[in-house]
Formats: C-alpha cells, sequence, structure tokens
C-alpha cells in the first residue's frame, strides 16, 4: 500500500458520506436520486475481503435503519448481504472494467431495495412492484453512474499499489478507460 | 491489502457474514421498546453531526430558495406597510363579517424533512427539529394542505414521524360537514389505490357522497379538530357488516414535502382548525371514478 492510500481512501469516503447528507437531497426525486452511501460501501467492498464487507455493510445498515424505523433491521440485513454478496462476486467473477463495476453498483442498489422490501414487508401488491421495476432501477442507475464518474474522477487515488508492478490496468480498484 | 481470488471463502469471512446476518435477523425481530430507544441512541450519538450537516444543508438551500421572493416580499410588505392600519380594521371586519377564525398563526414549529432513500422513507421519516423546539411524541404533523402524520419519537434537536401511509397509523375522523364518523386509516391494498387512506367504520345507514372533505374529529386527543385528512373518491369494495368503508384520496403525499409543521401547543377543547388549512380543490368533483 502506498503511504498516501491511507488518506486518499478515506477521504474519498468521508466526500461520498458528506455528499449522502448535503447535495443528495438536491439531485431530484428522493426515490431516484444515487445513493452516496451504499456506493461508498460498494467501492469498500471492490477492495474489502467478503467478512469486512459484510461487517461495513451491517454497521451501515444498522445506522440507516435509525433513519428509517420503518423497516428497521431490514436495511441491516439488506446492507450485509449486498456487501458480503458484492466482495464474493467481485473476486470471484468480474473483471476489472469500469463498466463492469457500473453494473456492480446497479445491481447492488437494486438489490438492497428488494431485500428492504420483502423483509421489511411494508409495502404490498403494485406498491413493490413500481418500487423494484421504477424507482429502484432509476435509483440504481444515478448510483451506478455516480460510482462510474467517482471512479474516473480518483482513478488515481482509488488504484491500489500491487506487489509485484504499479498499480493500474488489472488492479483491484483499476479503472480500464 | 489482499486482493484477488484469493481473498473470499476463509472460514474467518464467513463467521463473521453468519454473525451479522444474525444480528440483523434478531435487529428485525426486537420489540418496539427495545428497538426504539436503540435507534434514538444512534441518531443522538453517531448519526448526530450527519443529521446535524443535513438540517443546516436544507436550511441553507432554502434560504437560497427563497430569497428572491423575500425580497420581493419585503419590498411588497414596505408599500403594503403604507396601508396597514386601514387594511387591518378591513381584515378585521370582513373577517367579523364572514366568522372565520384566525389562520394558524402560533404553536406550531416548521421543520424540515431530512428523505432518506430507503423505499419505506415515505412511511416514518425524520424531521429536523425535536426536544430543543418544543416537539412532543404525539404531535400532529401538517402541511398547508392538511395532515401529514403524528409524531412518533423524539430526539433532542430531531423527531421521527409516522406518516398517514404507514400501517400503524390511525386518525378519528369525520366529514366536514359532521355528518359521517369513522376512523382514517392507509388502504395498503394492491392496484392503483395503493397511497389511498379509507374511513372505516362508517354506520352502514350513512351515504358519503363522493367530494366529502374528511378531516380530523379531535376525538382521542392525538389530533385537534378539523385538520384536512382528504376527500372522498367513492365506496371501498362489497361493505362488510354494519360498516361501510370509503377510500379516501390524502390532501398530500409524504414524497411530496419538504417541510412540514408539527403542531406543539396544547389546544383548548373544541377548537377548529379547519379555517387554517387550504381546503381542497378537488372537493366536489362528482365524475371522479373510484378505482376498483
Amino acid at each position: 500500500m502506498r503511504r498516501t492510500d491511507r488518506y486518499r481512501y478515506p477521504i474519498i469516503m468521508t466526500l461520498l458520506v458528506v455528499l449522502q447528507f448535503t447535495v443528495r437531497s438536491h439531485l431530484g426525486g428522493d426515490r431516484v436520486a444515487p445513493d452516496f452511501l451504499l456506493l461508498a460501501l460498494l467501492i469498500y467492498t471492490i477492495r474489502a475481503e467478503p467478512g469486512k464487507s459484510a461487517a461495513a455493510g451491517f454497521l451501515l445498515g444498522l445506522l440507516r435503519d435509525a433513519l428509517t424505523p420503518a423497516s428497521f433491521g431490514a436495511g441491516a440485513l439488506a446492507h450485509t448481504l449486498v456487501g458480503f454478496m458484492s466482495s464474493w462476486a467481485k473476486a470471484v467473477f468480474f473483471a476489472e472494467h469500469v463498466f463492469v463495476k457500473g453494473c456492480l453498483f446497479f445491481a447492488g442498489t437494486w438489490l438492497r431495495n428488494v431485500i428492504v422490501l420483502l423483509v421489511s414487508g411494508r409495502l404490498q401488491g403494485s406498491q413493490v412492484a413500481w418500487e423494484l421495476l421504477v424507482w429502484s432501477p432509476l435509483q440504481g442507475l444515478t448510483t451506478a453512474l455516480v460510482g462510474v464518474v467517482v471512479l474516473w474522477f480518483f482513478r488515481g487515488w482509488l488504484t491500489p499499489y500491487r506487489r509485484g508492478g504499479g498499480g493500474g490496468k488489472g488492479s483491484a480498484l483499476g479503472v480500464s478507460v | 491489502m489482499a486482493i484477488g481470488p484469493d481473498r473470499y471463502a476463509s472460514r474467518g469471512d464467513t463467521l463473521l457474514f453468519i454473525a451479522c446476518v444474525g444480528l440483523s435477523v434478531a435487529a428485525l425481530s426486537l420489540p418496539d421498546q427495545w428497538r426504539d430507544p436503540l435507534a434514538q441512541g444512534l441518531r443522538q450519538s453517531v448519526l448526530a453531526p450527519f443529521l446535524f450537516l443535513q438540517r443546516q444543508t436544507e436550511l441553507l438551500a432554502a434560504a437560497r430558495y427563497r430569497y428572491d421572493a423575500v425580497v420581493a416580499q419585503r419590498d411588497s410588505a414596505a408599500l403594503a406597510a403604507t396601508f396597514l392600519p386601514e387594511l387591518r380594521s378591513e381584515n378585521t371586519r370582513l373577517r367579523g363579517l364572514l366568522g372565520l377564525a384566525a389562520r394558524l398563526s402560533t404553536g406550531y414549529v416548521s421543520a424540515e424533512i431530512l428523505h432518506q432513500p430507503e423505499p419505506t422513507n415515505p412511511l416514518s421519516f425524520v424531521v429536523s427539529a425535536g426536544k430543543r423546539e418544543g416537539v412532543r411524541r404525539l404531535s400532529a404533523v401538517v402541511s398547508p394542505e392538511g395532515l401529514v402524520g403524528l409524531v412518533a419519537s423524539v430526539d433532542e434537536h430531531t423527531s421521527v414521524v409516522l406518516s398517514w401511509a404507514h400501517p400503524e397509523f390511525r386518525a378519528s375522523a369525520v366529514a366536514s360537514d359532521g355528518s359521517v364518523v369513522g376512523i382514517a386509516a392507509p388502504h395498503g391494498a394492491e392496484g392503483p389505490s395503493v397511497w389511498l387512506l379509507e374511513l372505516q367504520g362508517v354506520l352502514y345507514r350513512h351515504q358519503v357522497p363522493t367530494g366529502t372533505v374528511i378531516v380530523t374529529s379531535g376525538l382521542g386527543g392525538v389530533f385537534p379538530r378539523g385538520i384536512p385528512i382528504g376527500v372522498v373518491i367513492g365506496p371501498a369494495g362489497e361493505e362488510k357488516g354494519w360498516g361501510r368503508t370509503y377510500l379516501v384520496r390524502p390532501v398530500i403525499h409524504p414524497a411530496e414535502l419538504s417541510h412540514v409543521m408539527i403542531l406543539t401547543s396544547s389546544r383548548p377543547a373544541g377548537s377548529d382548525l379547519r379555517n387554517a388549512f387550504t381546503v381542497p380543490q378537488d372537493s366536489a368533483l362528482p365524475n371522479e371514478v373510484p378505482p376498483q
């Protein structure tokens, strides 16, 4: 790990958290605007082991549940599953390409909403259908777009050092653009 | 940091994952009396700086948005001030003639809704006013159009609001002319009638015409009388038993709101807030067909 990685990576995470609580509410409808916190989790899961990703997802989900008590516990479960699956799938299946990572962000957002909806059981029938087929894909799309922009913009910062060769194309967070 | 395929499927990862899932399931099954203090503790500790940040951002955005309007209003007010005594006396005289009460002028705090991206956000949400601002549990939450919900729990500077769309929401309701009494509850069914309320428990002998405005009755002491809830758009399916149920279109959807007002002061028994709210414009639409 480069010495500056110690600072750059937390800076980007902090930036995403700050964006969530400052500009997010001004980026369109609440159900469409990108989810910066989930994006931070997904970026973390690309880099971290599945166990740590699950733990990070659980903590993040629990904190979010405190803000939406209608589905308390559902967010923790959803973020745990998404964190673990994202990290595991990233290690097993996904190639190092920015488009693939965009798809990962999209799928992660959509899956999170699916789990929250199904586990909380608060919405019914066509409400669930609207959420899953319209609003969640739109939110996944905006989150993926922002994620791709973040990866591209901070590609130098998010590219970890690789033993036996410099970071860049083909590394864990290497952005192939 | 380990990267690549060699990092997954370790026993530690699996155990940590299972532990997190177990804790999540435990959180899901927590009873309300444990869940609420836990959520409140998180909001008042870890999340407090973030909620403060969000609140300040909302205030800043609102201030910027309103700046032009405020300048225009100030100019208008300066002009109008020259006619103020005459306007005031005329206003008092006209109100006296029409029998109107004063609009909601005190006894509330305004608050920003701190929206969250979860799909369940319209059911319960956090607002930027708490104990310090005078908010108490079970305070009514309204918008200029009518009822939004009630305060479920209160922190120092934030509160959790249960909107009318929450499955556990109930409000004692009455037709605006006082002819029909019932309980307003979320409809929560499939089809196009989602995000509607229903007026339950109406006596079988009472027919409620389409377009009737439903307001809070004041019974139970939670909501003051006269807060508009919605407009009747038709019967909700077949009548069962000795009561009728009617579909009610709410006056406002929680997702449309950015600011709300929380009624703080206790009002004298029998006080009626009907004239403090905007009357639903479509309260007399005879041609509206209720969703089947």
